[in-house]
């Protein structure tokens, strides 16, 4: 049986409950993009914030905290097998209890170790590469990340620009943090925020273009290096870059 | 000058300090802007190469000293710029809230007076943290022959100071920086230190008590500027992080950008596989329980251009190997070339659940093509030849490839 779900996070938590006490799932997909078979049956599954949360106080309990996050992380790239790597990871974990967290090599845990990684490797890379415009109402960030790592950026900007309204765009997945000096929260979010540029707006991206390719030392010139640090699809939404017509 | 000509100048003049990184505190925001994260984060990478995590900025380009390899010496004809406190606090600010930067680096040439410049310096710090309430990282360099007074109110402000001490000999500053000595950079540096432990001691008993330069301090050597040796440069970092236990020292490639008797040619190029040598091998100071003197010695004064000195290390005390990775205790693993910190730690861990076998090695992030002539695994030996200096330095020794230079 296939569990399809709503694509949240709960209900990812309450196909596995069901797989647990009603029927064992043979795989857990979103629902919006289940290539339906003839030969698998499937049933769709409700998120139920009350068995997700058990489940969740499951796996902390009797495997980890760490495991728990690591299994968010996962639920946050954009792996297209993730649910049944997750699947299958708390299966061993509920056999292992926490000792799955030594077995960094096993084939349940390497791939989830390994998505895990890339996901937050992305989320701390956006701590550093995003940028915010001064729209005079509100700053505004622009984005395009391969995860789903908006949530993960949250808390590191509403506790950085406490005092400020921002707006943190991801326009792959049309969605937004919207914080409003240090409360903030998720929504979807389409439009492309007008900006009116103000004069010191323009000002300051260009004194930071400026600053930037005079930072660089001719003689140690490595673009090569470069690139492997900020790769091409990144770099139309970096000031430094637009203006330096180093696109 | 408009403020965009004055940045280009004063961001020029600071680009060859390399202690940029901003790691080292993590710091929440109590009620103005800003936070620090002590893992450090990079905001964008020039096309040098180099993480770009600080506004790094001189305050002004003039300088009364005349340090032979530095563009601002008092002799070079160059534009020359500066900055009032207010605008480089400025700037931060607005830099900061775009999210382009993680917090300042500020430097200075030495206008009119030691004194003179260091007090500029605290003004910019006061601005940024009594008015703007700025919690964002600042380093500053204190500015050697500063008055001791001086330098501990800024370090109040800062969360990183470094003085840089250039040259790792007293006969080279003397060729190179002859208004600077040793004494006169270890002054401070000192001071600095004994405030820091004093300041950790009070914090203990009053806990409102300010943090004084709580991300520690770090220096700079330049590379290849003089004639120094890699063994006189090791051990006067040795000796930087045993005496003034400073949190980093840093290399940098010397860039010719002045004409002189002493010094190289302008044609030179900046000797980065050196910088990137001195690099790992400070690594194994840090991390890996190196002593200066295995690292090199006075037989062998430049570290191996063809291995990293790890390897080197490793090929020149084969009686050690090869080590079972079953058995091998922590600080042994460490000793392998191909294990890294992470790898070791993995393989204690992994350890007490069960043996590991030469398959396991891989996915804990072993890199085999250097270990496996250095270890056995459930008695077994892979290397494939005699684990014997000659035959081993034979097999790992680089293909020669053009790019070498890249390696940084
Ligand atoms: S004191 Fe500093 S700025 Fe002045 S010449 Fe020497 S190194 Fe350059």
């Amino acid at each position: 049986m296939d569990y399809l779900y709503d694509g949240s996070f709960d209900g990812l938590l309450t196909s596995i409950y069901y797989s647990y006490y009603e029927q064992r799932a043979q795989g857990i997909y979103p629902e919006a993009s289940y290539q339906f078979n003839m030969f698998t049956p499937s049933t769709v599954i409700q998120s139920d914030p009350v068995l997700a949360a058990r489940v969740y106080d499951a796996i902390d309990r009797k495997i980890s905290v760490y495991s728990l996050m690591q299994i968010y992380y996962v639920y946050l790239s954009n792996n297209t097998a993730k649910e049944n790597l997750i699947l299958k990871y708390l299966q061993l974990g509920f056999q292992l209890g926490p000792k799955i967290d030594s077995i960094h090599s096993h084939p349940e845990v390497l791939p989830i170790r390994q998505t895990a990684k890339k996901v937050s490797f992305e989320a701390e890379r956006f701590l550093g590469l995003l940028r915010f415009t001064d729209t005079r109402s509100y700053l505004y960030s622009a984005l395009e990340p391969d995860h789903n790592i908006l949530i993960l950026l949250a808390d590191h900007f509403a506790d950085r620009l406490a005092g400020e309204r921002f707006i943190i765009h991801d326009k792959k997945r049309s969605l937004a943090i919207i914080c409003n000096k240090k409360d903030w929260y998720l929504s979807d979010f389409s439009e492309e925020a007008a900006i009116p540029d103000s004069e010191t707006e323009q000002l300051y991206q260009e004194l930071w273009a400026k600053y930037f390719t005079r930072i660089s030392i001719e003689n140690r010139k490595n673009k090569k290096l470069q690139s492997h640090f900020i790769p091409q699809r990144y770099r139309h939404n970096l000031v430094e870059f637009r203006k330096s017509e180093l696109l | 000058m408009s403020t965009l000509e004055r940045l280009a100048v004063l961001a020029d003049g600071a680009k060859y300090d390399v202690s940029c990184a901003s790691s080292g505190v993590n710091k929440q925001n109590k009620g103005g802007i800003g936070n620090s994260k002590s893992f450090g984060i990079c905001h964008t990478w020039s096309a040098d190469g180099r993480c770009v995590s600080l506004l790094k900025l001189l305050l002004t380009n003039y300088c009364i000293y005349n340090c032979h390899y530095c563009i601002n010496r008092n002799q070079n004809d160059i534009p020359r710029a500066s900055f009032t406190p207010r605008e480089v606090a400025d700037l931060t600010i607005q830099f900061y809230r775009r999210n382009y930067i993680e917090g300042l680096f500020l430097s200075s040439g030495i206008e009119r007076s030691p004194n003179h410049t260091m007090e500029r310096i605290y003004q910019v710090l006061d601005i940024l943290r009594h008015e703007y309430h700025f919690y964002g990282y600042i380093h500053v360099k204190v500015i050697p022959g500063a008055d001791p007074a001086l330098v501990n109110k800024t370090g109040l402000l800062a969360d990183r100071m470094s003085i840089n001490i250039e040259q790792p000999t007293e006969q080279s500053l003397k060729l190179l920086a002859p208004q600077k000595t040793l004494p006169v950079l270890f002054a401070p540096m000192n001071q600095i230190n004994n405030q820091m432990t004093q300041n950790a001691s009070e914090r203990k008993i009053f806990r409102h008590v300010q943090k004084f330069v709580p991300a520690g301090q770090s220096t700079q050597m330049i590379v290849g500027a003089s004639k120094d040796s890699d063994l006189s440069i090791i051990k006067a970092t040795e000796t930087l992080y045993n005496r003034f236990q400073l949190k980093r020292v840093y290399y940098s490639a010397y860039v010719p950008v002045n004409e002189g008797p002493n010094l190289p040619a302008l044609s030179t190029s900046p000797p980065l596989l050196r910088e990137h040598r001195l690099y790992q091998a400070d690594w194994l100071l840090r991390f890996y329980s190196f002593k200066a003197d295995e690292i090199v010695n006075e037989q062998s004064p430049f570290l191996d251009t063809d291995f990293d000195p790890k390897i080197s290390w490793a090929l020149r005390n084969m009686q050690l190997f090869p080590l079972e990775i079953n058995q091998a205790s922590y600080e042994e693993l460490l000793r392998i070339p191909g294990v890294g910190v992470t790898s070791a730690q993995r393989i204690i861990l992994q350890r007490r659940l069960g043996n590991i076998s030469y398959n396991h090695l891989k996915k804990m992030g072993v890199v085999l093509k250097r270990a496996k002539y250095f270890i056995t695994c459930q008695g077994c030996y892979y290397g494939g030849i005699p684990a014997e200096s000659a035959l081993v330095r034979q097999a790992l020794a680089p293909v020669a490839k053009p790019v070498q230079l890249c390696l940084f």
